[in-house]
């Protein structure tokens, strides 16, 4: 029950080396979740709209994926149907999504939880991958006090436990979220947005998960109680090293966390990078955009112009590249054809545009194609081609 | 300075003060408690000036706004609009309504649904003596003011078929077709998506440059109110706790809260930035008395939780509310250094 501190260094070291695509040959392991060309609809027939499109991913244990998206992109969607706690009208229409789990007693297994049954799917939940969503006023019932969600977790999963030993492990749990321990007598209401938000990570923490996924955790929360829960986080995960999915609308925010980070837009993937090499050497247009929309904090004041139009509809999306309509380097043949998730050059990070196309003629624009300065970054070798 | 003479002051409030009465949770009867909301705020609303009020929830920003649109009295203070002071309980006149307008956060939440856009536009228009025949043409020019063209095309929309910016434009279009002198914008992108936030931003420094209005930005973003913002006003617990004008306040803030609220901004320019909190006691706690940022400041001093502080000036139009800038701040920092190792952790408790 108590955690099993995973050594992170050798987990780095793993994580580098380069055949980690062939399953078996080193660490299967090593990826704790793995998503193939997963697509989601919703509703059937002529009203059909496919949410989440083609989606494939991969997270290595103890690492932070940061999903970037506005709202509609279906970053959310794609999180519900990787846990299966998507609902009607949304369906799965195809796809894989693997989660290799490591187990104290037993040996190392993987599931797939697309076709995965509900009883194993209850096994699964909590113990190995847990959630945490954006508003925790709404996910704490309003009529439990806190002890009760910790202690009704733990009943659940873990039967063997004592009144008092699951007690304790709450005690625990809340210390480690830095809250006081009388704080389990409480009802939600009484707690402030931040603790709430607290409580709701230390109860996904219960059963020491490998993955916690968190929607929008800090959406609702002001910006100094936001920065003390991600400081938090970062604790929690540097001792425990589970995996963290981190989703959110704020990029600048995903860049300081994340260790690597997908941006969707209008349900697929668009661009693919290491944090520093996404902020730093942007390869899509859209998420060139989206860096320049969020106003620096340093600096002269200019003005900026952030993205013309407005986020798509997803019941009517443009011909070619979802968005083509609102990209100032659009060309022709964008409008005509789809581009596809490709990888640059040899390195890591992928992208969905005609611009970086290897039978593209037309030259990258400056903006696109900029280099990683920090040394930090050079850990991860080749930028990208240019 | 020579500069702010110049410039004619729309709105201005002079110590605006709001109490509001709350029973204590928990307690039987009697037990009651004043909740300090805004607390002596004075400010300028000039023209073609955008000043922007950043602070976080409960820090009285919204209801400021509200005493500024007349839909909250205040407890006590005066507003002049145009040069005359208004009776303190004098009705909310259409006159003032005319010249002071309030754009609010959601705009799904602020346009009737079941009402085309026509409707929203019209109404303003028709409540403040628009000739009928006049209507269409008005509201089809409200509409390309603030850049939804063609106007057509959205007049018979309903607010559901359009995106969060679009119906936040709706809601400036609307609030503009009265021609008032004053635009009170209360956190109008933070429900909007990233991409188009910087669009309405442009739209309200745009009415500010070419059309004069003065701008109250309410906001809790404060790199939003660096972009735009010819003042900076920065609330906590009611009360004004620094103000600057241009980005003197971003660039060098003085106020202990202004540095952790700046420290606490995602900022992958400089991952060193950390705002060094961590304790279940930084959440928002407001001392009865002295500054109300005591508590969690972890620069407090004793006369801190003395005596409230006044405001310094710490530089060319910039003043911040914070003992540390007394004018003999180590004279000050001296004596409540000795008097807090004297009283230790008594004072906490």
């Amino acid at each position: 029950m108590i955690a099993e501190p995973l050594d992170t260094e050798t987990i780095a070291k793993v994580s580098e080396s380069p055949s980690t695509e062939t399953e078996g040959s080193i660490a299967p392991n090593d990826v704790v979740l793995e998503v193939r060309n997963l697509s989601v609809d919703y509703g059937v027939g002529d009203k059909m709209v496919r949410a989440v499109n083609d989606v494939t991913l991969k997270l290595r244990r103890s690492k932070v994926l940061g999903i970037a998206g506005e709202s509609g992109s279906g970053k959310s969607t794609l999180v519900y149907a990787m846990t299966r706690l998507l609902r009607a009208p949304g369906v799965i229409s195809g796809g894989a999504v693997t989660l290799n789990m490591t187990n104290d007693d037993e040996a190392d297994s993987s599931l797939d939880l697309v076709t995965a049954s509900e009883k194993e799917l209850r096994k699964i939940r909590w113990s190995h991958v847990s959630i945490v969503l954006q508003s925790a006023l709404n996910a704490l019932n309003p009529v439990y006090r806190i002890g009760r969600e910790f202690d009704e977790v733990l009943k659940i999963h873990r039967p063997d436990m004592s009144k008092t030993q699951r007690r304790n492990r709450a005690v625990e749990l809340l210390t480690m979220v830095g809250l006081n321990e009388d704080r389990l007598t409480r009802f939600p209401h009484e707690l402030s947005g931040g603790q709430r938000q607290r409580i709701m990570i230390a109860v996904a923490l219960a059963l020491n998960p490998e993955l916690v996924i968190l929607d929008e955790p800090t959406t609702a929360l002001d910006v100094v109680t936001q920065r003390e829960i991600i400081n938090e986080l970062l604790d929690l995960r540097s001792h425990l090293g589970f995996a963290m999915i981190f989703i959110t609308h704020d990029l600048s925010l995903l860049v300081e966390l994340a260790d690597e980070i997908v941006v969707m837009y209008a349900g697929q993937i668009v661009e693919r990078a290491g944090a520093i090499e996404l902020f730093e050497a942007p390869r899509h247009p859209y998420t060139l955009g989206l860096l320049n929309s969020f106003p620096p904090m340093h600096g002269e004041r200019r003005e900026l112009e952030g993205i013309p139009g407005s986020p798509p509809d997803l019941s009517d999306l443009p011909a070619g590249c979802n968005f083509h309509t609102r990209c100032p380097y659009a060309m022709e043949r964008c409008s005509r054809e789809e581009p596809a998730l490709v990888a640059l050059g040899d390195s890591e990070r992928s992208v969905a545009c005609w611009l970086h196309a290897a039978d593209s003629s037309e030259r990258v624009p400056i903006e696109l194609s900029r280099q990683v300065r920090t040394a930090s970054a050079s850990a991860a070798p080749g930028g990208d081609e240019s | 300075m020579t500069e702010a003479m110049r410039t004619p002051v729309q709105l201005s409030a002079r110590s605006l003060t709001r109490h509001f009465t709350t029973r204590i949770p928990g307690r039987f009867l009697h037990a009651k408690r004043t909740v300090r909301a805004v607390e002596d705020v004075s400010l300028d609303l000039i023209e073609g000036r955008v000043t922007a009020v950043v602070g976080e929830s409960g820090s009285g920003k919204s209801v400021l706004a509200r005493m500024l649109a007349r839909t909250i009295s205040p407890t006590s203070g005066e507003l002049i609009l145009q040069g005359l002071p208004i009776a303190k309980h004098a009705k909310r006149t259409l006159d003032y309504a005319s010249r002071v307008q309030l754009v609010l956060q959601d705009p799904y939440a602020s346009n009737n649904p079941v009402h085309r856009i026509r409707h929203s536009l019209a109404r303003p228009l028709l409540i403040h003596g628009a000739h009928k025949n006049d209507v269409e043409n008005l509201s089809k020019a409200a509409l390309a003011r603030v850049s939804l063209e063609p106007p057509e095309r959205f007049l018979d929309r309903y607010p559901h078929e359009l995106s969060g910016g679009q119906l936040q434009r709706v809601s400036i279009a609307r609030a503009l077709c009265v021609k008032p002198n004053v635009l009170l914008a209360d956190e109008p992108i933070s429900m909007l998506d990233v991409s188009v936030r910087l669009g309405v931003l442009n739209l309200l420094r745009g009415l500010c440059d070419d059309e004069h209005l003065a701008v109250l930005y309410i906001t809790h973003d404060i790199a939003s109110a660096r972009y735009l913002a010819d003042e900076t006003i920065v609330m906590y617990a009611g009360q004004v706790v620094e103000r600057s004008r241009g980005t003197a306040l971003v660039d060098e803030p003085a106020h202990p809260y202004t540095q952790l609220l700046i420290a606490s901004v995602p900022n992958p320019t400089d991952p060193t930035s950390q705002a060094p909190v961590r304790s279940e006691h930084s959440s928002f706690e407001i001392a009865e008395q002295g500054c109300p940022f005591a508590p969690r400041c972890s620069f407090a001093m004793d006369v801190c939780r003395q005596s409230d502080p006044p405001d310094f000036k710490v530089g060319e139009g910039h003043s911040s509310r914070c003992w540390l800038y007394a004018s003999e701040p180590e004279a000050v920092v001296e004596v409540a250094l000795t008097e807090r190792r004297r009283e230790g952790e008594a004072t906490k408790t």
